[in-house]
């Protein structure tokens, strides 16, 4: 077996650990209230047979002590009467469904995917709100908790359907879920909203009064109209909310549209064989771009000029794409190749997919005298500046600018998703150890100081070991630093499901900033 | 079947409809004779009319007159009346030969002769014909019995009466007791008066657990007349047959022999021309004559397939006044043939006949089908409900009933509730396999509904097939339950209960399932081993699934359906400020949802106050008189218990 299958397995492993949210006991007391599972909640909610491209599903893990699985909520995008949606739905056997940082984190990217692509949000919301302990990480800055309301308004302000069930508690700011949303269903003797629960009223006031009584299904429903619709149990609130989805009219006029898709003839399960597991081992990128498009057929383009850079228009479902992937450092021509060929595809309004390895940019006297980095600047322009959808996949390691120039997370690409044999950093762990490391001696030896191997090693080793951690797709995918690390062999269907979800948001007209020549 | 000389008459007019018409016109073709149907208004585009060379609409089947007109005003030279409607009338026969027309049948007054059961019964005494024992309709005949007076000697129960002028079972009555003697000959008096106008009643010994086999005779107009062996209709539901066979499977060969040469003196002694059957109970060695169905039968074709005839191109020499071009000798039995009937009724649920579009029909390829019924006819109620039959043959009866149980297997009606499944339940069972079955088993027999097991992995595994081929071009978020670096999600298919069905995985439930083939409405699974096929319809709102013949609908459910009912609370309320007009109920009542509790005036108007579901008055808020404010709950309803285990 391949070191890049055993990590495959791993990514599975951790996936179905995810999978299962919190503990047997809480799964059981949910279950025993006669409410559904989170998964099974978005399994019901979409079409039957719908793909679900999760976001995310191994957020926070390695974080909280490992308590809060998935960051105790559900995203992604599916099809919920026969539309693409947006979903996000609490998970209440994690800490009750509360907010830590990373969830309000995966909220908000969620929301971002909706903005971006103009698809429909359905919230299940069964949360006890902000995560009280860590409300500095959650409440006061500008992309926390306040955001989600937010985005809430903006999101319906333009256009995008903000649906809401209400399936368990909604206090306090959660309680503005339901409220900010177009239409909402509220489940009967099972969901709540208030500002404040029960406690809260008895210490403000003195008032003693029922969860039920405060805010259940009936006092919403039928008194304070803050929701629309009153379901007897779960089942029926998410057919409500299909329902209501389907109230809509589906966009007519997609921005982008596909031919007729056809499988790679080349086998995508080989990827796990052509590709080493070690990104410092070099290979054809060529491999993985037959492995992932349309009959495996790539029009490149500049083949002979700017090798390290592989330019070509090919199509991923039938949907055109232009595709730029990494095959070695990038080098002044290789930089302005992409540049060019960025402003070719916004040009005939074709999507951008990024295979990012990249290693960085040349250095050296001879490259800056050259001026690589006003060549990288004009690649990161073109990539900063692009209208069309960008995609972006780390097929191997991501690190310094050429992050920048691959279109990493900081570039607004629709979606990023990572190999499980990725690595992230500023720059490699033993490049980062020997950089300090000559600084240090620098300093040392300037003072007029000794600097022993033995301690140079010593010096060197927990820098190693920070970028070790640091650098993994694990370490990466737990903080949303991409949308989720994804099996090589999918990402053909994965992409698909990228673009077939982005096309049907608007496509300006391309303008770019001032390029630097 | 044997070549028969060419064209016996130029034209014939085929006074029947359905499956026997399209049969006469069948073999019209094969004698290269022209065919002339007649039609009633509803059945302006059957089988039959599209089938025949012409055609002439006619008010009913019934319209002797009708019938002979259109005959004379399409130049037909000859009539076949099938079998039911005018084929036994004698002045039909009559009225068609008066008009200078041959009828394809026995002369009228033989019709006549043995459509009575007396006068067939007084012939068949006369030609030596063995018959079940009678008893003079006397006072005494029911007066209790008594050992020591010199009344006649007592009378053995069960009997039988009947009618004499009838058939079809109409008019007939077991009577087990002689208390119940009285009320049996005048209900049958009654109904024979009404069916057949004729209220004259037989009362013969009933003989019980015997068997039923009847004899096909064929006699032409020279003198020859001969037997074609017999048929065992055994298997009879209130006289109704349901499977017919030949040879009979129970009689010894001297039986039959002294079965068919009785047919053929009777035939003989009442000097009758062209197909006949004469009906016969058997018990034991025994026999007793029946009756004599002076037509073609239904269940000729097990005759046709064990005989290698064409019996109704026999008819039409016959008729054409040729003689019959074989001898008694001519005439051999080959391998054994079985009939099954399929009729538009519902028999595992009181046998209620049904109707509708039959939206789906197919018939097994394997066997020979007699039918008249295709996609997208409708099957109404005005006529007989008997769709067709289905006919195959075997070198020995237990491989025609191996054949008959994979021919219904293949026979799949969707649209309509037929009986299918039941013949196939019935043809599969121990009681037919080993002709156990006597002419009253059928009425006490319990034939148990096959397990929809079968059915529900079948439907469930089309629902989920079609989300797939109504889907269109394939694309990224077609309904495969793909998931992110796991396995795909199952469809949950909801029918009477949810059923999980992965395609991808090849599962349902627990099961195993690869899918064999499914396409064109043909699902075919091998479900962990063994195979499993069905015809499906999948529409919006049910599932349509046809397996071994019996069609069973799953109704899928619609979780909004009961949205309003699910989630209503139990208070009534005033809905503006109003005045109460009228409290109709009481705390403690049980009500029924949407019964009126009472009554509001407001605003001019007055409002009925209804139940929200079917429960109890657990309070009354308000009595006649009262003014309310908008929102005073007036009443409140618990639900019933029924209803809470429903949410």
């Amino acid at each position: 077996m391949s070191e890049l299958r055993d990590l495959v397995d791993e990514l599975r492993a951790r996936l179905a650990i995810a999978r299962q949210g919190g503990s047997t006991t809480a799964r059981e007391r949910h279950v025993g209230r006669g409410k559904l599972l989170v998964r099974d909640r978005v399994d019901r909610l979409l079409d039957p047979g719908s793909p679900f491209l999760e976001l995310s599903p191994l957020a926070a893990t390695g974080m909280y002590d490992d308590a809060v699985p998935s960051a105790g909520i559900v995203t992604g995008i599916g099809r919920v009467a026969a539309r693409e949606c947006v979903v996000v739905a609490n998970d209440a056997t994690v800490k009750g469904g509360t907010y830590y940082p990373m969830t309000v984190k995966k909220h908000l990217r969620a929301q971002q995917v909706a903005f971006d692509n103009r698809l429909p949000c359905v919230y299940l919301v069964d949360s006890g709100g902000a995560y009280l302990p860590l409300q500095d990480e959650v409440f006061p800055d500008r992309e926390h908790f306040g955001r989600i309301f937010f985005n809430q308004a903006r999101l319906s302000e333009v256009g995008v359907p903000q649906v809401s069930a209400v399936m368990g508690s909604c206090t306090a700011g959660g309680a503005y879920v339901p409220a900010m949303s177009d239409e909402t269903v509220i489940v009967k003797d099972q969901g709540t909203i208030f500002l404040g629960g029960p406690p809260l009223v008895k210490a403000a006031t003195g008032e003693v009064v029922t969860a039920e009584e405060l805010g259940g299904g009936d006092v919403h429903a039928r008194r304070s109209g803050v929701v629309d619709h009153l379901a007897a149990d779960d089942a029926e609130a998410l057919a409500i909310v299909r329902s209501v989805i389907g109230t809509g009219e589906r966009p007519r006029n997609p921005t982008l549209r596909p031919h007729e898709p056809e499988e790679p003839a080349v086998d995508p399960d080989g990827l796990h064989d052509v590709v080493p597991a070690d990104p410092r081992v070099p290979y054809d990128v060529r491999e993985v771009i037959r492995r992932v498009v349309d009959g495996s057929r790539l029009h490149e383009f500049k083949a002979l000029y700017g090798q390290t850079l592989v330019c070509g228009f090919a199509r991923v479902w039938g949907y055109p794409v232009a595709v730029l992937a990494s095959n070695g450092i990038l080098f002044s021509e290789s930089a302005l190749k992409g540049a060019h060929f960025i402003e070719l595809a916004n040009q005939r309004g074709v999507p951008l997919v990024f295979l990012q390895n990249i290693s960085g940019f040349m250095v050296g006297r001879e490259y800056e005298t050259g001026g690589i980095a006003k060549d990288g600047a004009t690649l990161v322009t073109a990539v900063a500046c692009s209208v069309v959808p960008k995609f972006t996949v780390v097929i191997g390691g991501s690190f310094g600018a050429g992050n920048y120039g691959m279109c990493g997370r900081a570039y607004d690409p629709r979606f990023l998703w990572t190999w499980p044999n990725a690595r992230i950093s500023v720059m490699g762990g033993e490049q980062a150890a020997a950089v300090l490391a000559t600084v240090r001696r620098d300093t040392l030896e300037a003072t007029g100081g000794d600097w022993s191997t033995e301690d140079e090693e010593a010096f060197k080793r927990p820098i190693r070991s920070q970028y070790a951690t640091q650098g993994s797709p694990w370490y990466a995918t737990a903080r949303l630093w991409d949308d989720g690390v994804i099996e090589p062999a999918e990402t053909r269907r994965v992409l698909g499901l990228g673009l077939a979800a982005a096309a049907h948001a608007p496509l300006p007209s391309p303008r770019y900033g001032v390029f630097r020549m | 079947m044997t070549s028969l000389p060419a064209r016996p008459f130029g034209t014939l007019l085929v006074a029947n409809r359905g499956e026997i018409a399209l049969r006469v016109i069948r073999a019209c073709h094969a004698s290269a004779v022209r065919s002339i149907a007649v039609y009633t208004a509803a059945d302006r585009a059957a089988p039959h009319v599209l089938a025949a060379d012409d055609a002439v609409r006619v008010e009913s089947y019934l319209d002797g007159e009708a019938v002979v007109a259109a005959a004379v005003a399409s130049g037909a030279e000859a009539v076949h009346p099938g079998y039911g409607f005018l084929s036994e009338h004698a002045a039909f026969a009559r009225a068609v030969a008066d008009a200078g027309l041959v009828f394809v049948g026995p002369p009228a007054d033989v019709i006549e002769q043995m459509g009575r059961k007396d006068h067939a019964r007084s012939v068949a005494v006369a030609a030596g014909v063995p018959c079940v024992p009678s008893h003079e309709l006397s006072p005494s005949l029911g007066a209790p019995v008594r050992g020591d007076d010199d009344r006649p000697p007592p009378v053995a129960y069960p009997l039988l009466v009947k009618a004499a002028a009838g058939g079809g079972g109409k008019g007939m009555r077991v009577v087990r007791h002689a208390a119940d003697l009285d009320e049996a000959l005048a209900a049958g008096g009654r109904e024979a008066l009404a069916s057949f106008g004729d209220d004259t009643l037989l009362v013969e010994q009933y003989v019980e657990h015997g068997r039923h086999v009847e004899v096909q005779v064929l006699a032409d107009a020279h003198g020859s007349c001969l037997h074609l062996y017999e048929r065992d209709c055994s298997t009879q539901r209130r006289h109704q047959k349901v499977l017919e066979e030949a040879p009979a499977p129970t009689i010894s060969a001297d039986l039959r022999t002294r079965l068919c040469e009785a047919a053929v003196a009777l035939a003989r002694a009442v000097g009758y021309v062209n197909a006949g059957t004469v009906e016969f109970l058997v018990a034991g060695e025994d026999f007793f004559f029946l009756e004599m169905n002076t037509r073609l039968q239904v269940e000729h074709p097990v005759t046709e397939m064990v005989c290698g005839l064409d019996l109704v191109g026999l008819q039409l020499l016959v008729a054409g006044g040729a003689p019959l071009p074989i001898g008694q000798d001519d005439v051999r039995v080959d391998g054994h043939a079985i009939e099954a009937r399929v009729y538009a009724e519902d028999a595992f649920h009181g046998f209620l006949p049904q109707a509708g579009e039959a939206i789906l029909v197919r018939w097994p390829a394997q066997a020979r089908v007699d039918a008249a019924l295709s996609s997208g006819q409708v099957v109404g109620t005005a006529y007989d409900p008997m769709l067709g039959k289905i006919v195959v043959h075997g070198r020995d009866r237990e491989t025609a009933r191996r054949a008959l149980v994979a021919a219904l297997d293949d026979t799949a009606i969707l649209g309509l509730t037929t009986n299918v499944g039941f013949l196939r339940v019935l043809a599969a069972g121990a009681a037919f396999r080993d002709a156990a079955i006597n002419t009253s088993w059928l009425d006490s027999a319990t034939i148990d509904e096959p397990e929809l097991d079968a059915h529900r992995v079948l439907a469930a595994w089309a629902v989920a097939a079609v989300l797939v081929m109504t889907d269109g071009d394939p694309h990224p978020f077609a309904p495969d339950g793909w998931r992110l670096g796991g396995p795909p999600t199952p469809v949950r298919v909801e029918l009477d209960r949810p059923v999980l069905v992965d395609r991808v995985a090849g599962r349902v439930d627990d099961t195993p399932v690869e899918e064999l083939r499914c396409a064109y409405h043909v699902v075919v699974l091998d479900l962990g081993g063994r195979l499993l096929q069905g015809v499906v319809n999948v529409t919006a709102h049910a599932v349509e699934v046809v397996h071994q013949g019996h069609r069973h609908v799953f109704v899928r459910p619609d979780v909004l359906a009961d949205h309003a009912t699910a989630t209503a609370d139990g208070d009534v309320v005033a809905p503006m400020p109003g005045t109460v007009l009228a409290v109709r109920v009481r705390a403690g009542e049980t009500v029924l949802a949407g019964q009126p509790l009472g009554a509001l005036e407001a605003m001019k108007m007055e409002l009925a106050l209804t139940a929200p579901f079917d429960g109890t008055v657990a309070a009354v808020g308000a009595a006649a008189g009262d003014q309310v404010p908008i929102g005073h709950v007036l009443f409140r309803v618990a639900p019933a218990p029924a209803d809470l285990s429903a949410t």
